[in-house]
């Protein structure tokens, strides 16, 4: 008896540790070249990166970049037509289902960090936000300098609640697996502010039920670059993305692309600051 | 594989301290619902089989209630629904002093006594009636026929399924991450959020689950046998030895 139990855990253990090595042999263009599939790892709540729109469809502007600009290179790459298959991601789940093979692109709004890099390589940076603070208006918290002592919500896995930890220790940190949980939090007022970085909070006030209510405050704490993770050391299925961003870049795709989501006329303004745009075009390398 | 394991992310920066703190929080989560669900499941699971049935019935329906409604929809419901219900007073004071934790414990608690319930039922009614009937008429009252010959036996009998659900109530556990208790899962996926390594991380909360779980089960297979009744079902477990 007390052997078998020694002999399932190590079982265990052997299962939990080596199945993604086993998994995960092949390079991704050759596995995406097979199946003729591209699999992206995306969110369902984050608006305007990913989400689930009022007519039920899973649309958003880091959607569309690999829809329009990154497909497309992997076609002309590969000489046949690819299909993008959408998984849901969340912090805690991105990297394994990258590691695991389950995705092979993650697409959302993941902020490329030096400790990521360690785990995944992540593509250009596609855009630039900074973290601040969701919170009822009229509400006393101003930003990072007065929130000890205060309930604020974060997500967990992000680079936000990392920063709140170290920043700002007196604070009273909650962290929830996802935005809308964490926004439910704030509206109960279980939690006095949410967190994240301030684009994600500005889709999320003009998506809530009452815009009006919500004011979005403080100075950026943090800096917060996007980009797309890959598995680590594909290299050549990076080049292929990057490149697809960068002729998207070059052409005025990518800025075409920014102005449906984030242009005037959207639901969520945000213009490019000339700063970005540059840092943008700066970031494409000749052909 | 594309994945460079560094097991070191284990023991090294605050890691170690991290697994700690969750490894305490699960334990006092889970006892602190397990003495909930253990009172609310004796006392519906024994109502379940009086003769008087309003009581039958209040115990029945707390059971089907709370059992068939998934723990994560019970967690939300105790954390958000809930406490903008209590005086301002009391709300105030809970969210002063760790709201997610008692929501999840209450959650929890509810959830495995309605599941509790169905197990001790099993046991009092594999119990001969008669026995229920012999303690009435050698002068006890129901209540203390329950009390002091039914509820022994069948708290004995159930042991193995009680273990049972038991280790379920301590992994379900987990699901209070999504109201932000700083659990073990959580703390596995705050090693995540600092180190980027997932699966060494999540390897490390498998081995303390599967140990912790492993152990009660052993501690509770040893009670089996020093309380096993002989004659009844739980013999068996003697006869092996």
């Amino acid at each position: 008896m007390r052997r078998s139990i020694g002999f399932v855990m190590v079982l265990a253990l052997l299962a939990v540790g080596f199945a993604p090595a086993l998994a995960q042999q092949k390079s991704t263009l050759d596995k995406i070249n097979e199946t003729g599939t591209l699999t992206i790892g995306t969110r369902t709540g984050s608006p305007p990166f990913g989400y689930v729109n009022a007519k039920n469809e899973w649309v958003g502007f880091s959607i569309d970049l690999v829809d329009e600009l990154i497909r497309p290179a992997l076609e002309k790459k590969l000489g046949k037509p690819i299909k993008v298959e959408k998984k849901e991601s969340t912090p805690p789940t991105r990297i394994p289902l990258l590691s695991s093979g389950a995705v092979d692109l993650v697409a959302e709004t993941m902020t490329d960090t030096r400790t990521r890099r360690d785990s995944v390589d992540f593509t250009l940076t596609y855009f630039v936000t900074g973290a601040q603070f969701l919170v009822k208006k009229g509400s006393p918290i101003k930003g990072i300098k007065n929130i000890d002592g205060k309930r604020v919500a974060a997500q967990q896995g992000s680079t936000n609640a990392r920063i709140i930890r170290e920043k700002a220790p007196k604070a009273i940190l909650r962290e929830f697996p996802d935005q809308p949980a964490a926004f439910q939090a704030l509206a109960q007022g279980q939690v006095d502010a949410y967190t994240n970085d301030g684009i994600q909070l500005a889709g999320l006030k003009a998506k809530s039920p009452n815009p009006a209510l919500w004011e979005i405050v403080g100075d950026f704490y943090s800096y917060e670059p996007y980009g797309m993770a890959l598995r680590k050391g594909d290299t050549d299925f990076r080049n292929v993305v990057n490149a697809g961003l960068m002729d998207g870049i070059e052409s005025g795709k990518f800025f075409e692309i920014y102005e449906k989501w984030f242009g005037p006329k959207s639901e969520l303004p945000y213009p490019m600051t000339p700063q970005a745009r540059s840092f943008m075009l700066l970031q494409v390398v000749p052909k | 594989m594309n994945y460079k394991f560094n097991w070191s992310v284990l023991w090294t920066g605050e890691s170690g301290q991290w697994l700690l703190s969750g490894l305490i929080t699960t334990l006092e989560l889970s006892i602190a619902a397990w003495l909930i669900a253990m009172a609310l499941g004796i006392v519906s699971g024994a109502l379940r089989t009086v003769r008087f049935w309003p009581l039958r019935a209040a115990a029945t329906f707390y059971v089907e209630f709370f059992r068939n409604v998934p723990l994560l929809v019970w967690m939300f419901f105790w954390y958000f629904a809930v406490p903008p219900l209590l005086p301002q007073a009391i709300e105030d004071w809970l969210l002063a002093h760790g709201l997610e934790f008692w929501a999840a414990v209450v959650a929890l608690g509810v959830y495995s006594g309605a599941r509790f319930s169905e197990v001790l039922r099993s046991g009092i009614q594999a119990i001969p009636r008669t026995q229920l009937e012999a303690s009435v008429a050698s002068g006890l009252t129901t209540f203390q026929a329950y009390r002091y010959v039914i509820l022994p036996v069948a708290l004995r009998l159930i042991i193995p399924p009680g273990t049972n659900e038991s280790l379920n109530l301590l992994k379900n556990s987990s699901v209070a991450l999504t109201i932000s208790v700083a659990e073990l899962t959580f703390q596995t996926r705050q090693i995540e959020t600092y180190t980027a390594k997932a699966i060494e991380a999540l390897t490390a909360g498998t081995v303390i689950y599967l140990v912790l779980c492993v152990s009660i089960a052993s501690l509770m297979s040893w009670v089996e046998r020093r309380t096993a009744i002989p004659g009844l079902i739980t013999g068996g477990g003697r006869r092996r030895r």
